[in-house]
């Protein structure tokens, strides 16, 4: 199962919007990988250090890859965090 | 000896005069010893009861800084968490202990691989540098039982230099003992200068490698508003950072010289604020923004955590007033779990007082009753509310029927409720036009200069191509607050001021001379606002500012002002 976004919040793939998305990969019962829409390489999604160490900027857009009984599901969590805007002082 | 200067970044404008403690938390470890002595089985048990012992710290630490310095900044430690959980790392760890290195020598480097690929990368990315050296230290410490300085028990007077600060170092360090710290690296937006603004720290970062050259038991001044670090000062330089440093606290009300009581008060956002508030004098709140306690979150607070805010607030001051503002969201100020429209110009779009009459009335209603509640606490006397962005008298009629139709609900249901003092934001050119007809409804004003400048000039705020014209010494926003103030002259209606205008001292004889009864600003001026209103005589103001109410242009204004300094 497979999905392409952009990136909405600001910060990208940083700080508070990667902590979210990590945190959210690891709670589902699914292997999730992503990488940058145009290029081929994927890391897993439950790894903090990975998914930063992409430098995906805002407005970029990344391929998500699930397998597992909650893909779906999972897919439709990760994809909410990367296309809501995070709130600012 | 002679004093010596360096100069970094100032990052509060306060003094304090100290002796230099340096915290350098990666001291080298030992060589490890040949793999064979290496019990790979027992290694990898003592790394993962340091990697629980670690993140138990992390935890303690988000707490701890989520309640004095805010959620903002203990977010953080979450990201922490998770690079210490990372199954990059613990597998990298893992495999260079099967490999035969004992467990503190196993994380060293693995992290430290992480942590050069990430600086490589620069940008962003040198962020999460600092981040991964943070997790790595605290476990090399558990590991090691690490001896390093410890940060929260510090001798009184210490100034903590370091290379850098992590959000880890600021959360242990005890602001009562410190007398500010400097730091080789960082910037005005990074860790370390947030924090010491929100603790009122004197503060200078971004010294560079010249720091290194100053000593562990040297004295320093730190100017943390020129971003001056004097090396072995002289007498009269200490006598004058000590002098700047206290004289200024004053913890009772003032009053002018010829006897007129001024309030002077302090901005809150979050619940953090209210101790440097205390600290620095303030005789209450005249500004607490409580959308502060609804951004960063994933759903708003309920009745009952607002009620226990808004008694907290009260709680803090011994007799003080509090004014709090009803939800100002919109704007610049988005929040995730509300459906904010995209509109084309926020500022003057459905923000403030027209949201909580509009979309966000369920939202506006909780509020209302929590304030209601805490009107009817202990210290509930003291409570003052205000509506935001008021532009028409039927908003604030609107409002106004909106806490007695709750109250009557809270009535019906037993719930013990008062109606608190009542009054409005005056930031729109409307408001002040129409202040005379607003201030029979009111018990007070309460002028927002950062936003009033804003419209009367239509200048956007944070614009800098026209930041000259939404500068407050405008002729036309003077003429806008002395509007106000005069409307509500022979009312019963009081008159303050929040925004960045009430905290310039240098103003305070203008604004008492227009006629404010109180000003409200962030902690870190009260002192030197209360003492430019303990110098100023009345009359003397009030002849200031007729002059300054004549005159044509911002310059102008600006040379009346000097003259008269």
């Amino acid at each position: 199962m497979e999905r392409t976004v952009t990136v909405v919040p600001e910060d990208g793939l940083h700080a508070r919007p990667a902590s979210k998305f990590v945190e959210t990969a690891n709670k589902f019962d699914a292997d999730v990988q992503l990488g940058r829409a145009d290029e081929d390489d994927l890391v897993p999604a439950a790894s903090m250090l990975a998914v930063t160490g992409l430098g995906v900027g805002h407005d970029e857009s990344v391929r998500l890859v699930a397998e597992g009984d909650d893909a779906e599901a999972a897919l439709d969590a990760l994809e909410d965090i990367l296309s809501t805007p995070e709130a600012k002082q | 000896m002679t004093e010596r200067t360096l100069s970094g970044i100032g990052v509060t404008p306060l003094s304090g005069v100290g002796t230099v403690v340096w915290y350098r938390p990666d001291a080298d470890l030992p060589e490890p010893p040949a793999p064979v002595d290496v019990d790979a089985e027992a290694e990898l048990a003592r790394f993962e009861d340091a990697r629980a012992a670690a993140e138990d710290e992390l935890e303690a630490e988000r707490e701890r800084t989520a309640e004095r310095v805010g959620e903002e900044e203990a977010a953080v430690f979450d990201a922490h968490v998770q690079f210490l959980n990372d199954p990059q790392i613990t597998d990298g760890v893992s495999d260079a202990i099967e490999s035969g290195l004992p467990a503190e020598h196993a994380v060293q480097e693995t992290f430290t691989e992480f942590v050069e690929q990430f600086e490589n990368m620069g940008g962003r990315m040198g962020e999460r540098a600092d981040d991964l050296r943070d997790v790595r230290d605290r476990l090399v410490r558990v590991l090691s039982d690490g001896e390093r300085v410890d940060l929260s028990s510090l001798p009184e007077g210490s100034v903590v230099v370091a290379e850098r600060l992590t959000p880890s170092d600021t959360a242990q360090l005890d602001p009562e003992r410190v007398a500010g710290f400097v730091t080789v690296t960082g910037g005005r937006t990074s860790h370390a200068a947030i924090f010491a603004r929100s603790l009122a720290l004197p503060a200078i970062v971004g010294v560079g490698e010249e720091l290194q050259s100053v000593e562990d038991g040297t004295e320093v001044v730190v100017d943390g508003e020129s971003g001056d670090l004097v090396v072995d000062p002289s007498d009269e330089r200490k006598e004058a950072a000590a002098a700047a440093a206290d004289v200024d606290i004053r913890h009772e009300a003032v009053e002018t010289a010829d006897g007129v009581d001024i309030e002077v008060a302090a901005n809150i956002g979050t619940l953090a604020d209210l101790g440097p508030a205390v600290d620095r004098g303030a005789d209450g709140v005249g500004l607490f923004r409580t959308e502060f306690l609804f951004l960063d979150r994933e759903s708003p607070p309920d009745e009952d955590e607002q009620y226990e805010a808004y008694v907290e607030a009260l709680e803090s001051f011994d007799g003080g007033r509090v004014v709090v503002r009803t939800l100002d969201i919109g704007g610049d100020k988005p929040v995730p779990y509300l459906d904010l429209p995209d509109e084309e110009n926020p500022f003057l779009g459905e923000r403030g007082i027209r949201r909580s009459l509009g979309p966000d009335a369920d939202l506006f209603e909780t509020q209302v009753r929590a304030l209601l509640r805490a009107a009817a606490s202990a210290d509930g006397a003291n409570l003052s509310v205000m509506l935001p962005l008021v532009s028409t008298v039927e908003e604030l009629r609107a409002g106004r029927e909106r806490f007695e139709s709750v109250a009557a609900d809270l009535d019906a249901e037993g719930v013990a409720n008062e109606l608190p003092e009542f009054g409005i934001m005056v930031e729109t050119p409307a408001a002040a036009f129409m202040a005379d007809q607003f201030a029979p409804h009111v018990d007070f004003f309460s002028i927002g200069t950062n936003d009033l400048a804003q419209y009367v000039m239509a200048a956007e705020r944070g614009n800098e191509r026209v930041s000259e014209l939404g500068d407050y010494r405008q002729p036309a926003v003077l003429r806008a607050i002395d509007a106000t103030v005069s409307a509500a002259e022979g009312e019963d209606c009081w008159v303050g001021m929040c925004g960045e205008m009430a905290g310039d001292p240098d103003l305070t004889e203008l604004l008492v001379g227009l006629g404010l009864d109180e000003l409200s600003m962030s902690a870190v001026t009260v002192p030197q606002v209360k003492a430019a209103v303990a110098e100023t005589d009345t009359a003397d103001a009030r002849d200031l500012a007729e002059r300054v109410l004549q005159a044509d242009t911002k310059a102008e204004v600006a040379e009346i002002l000097t003259l008269d300094q």
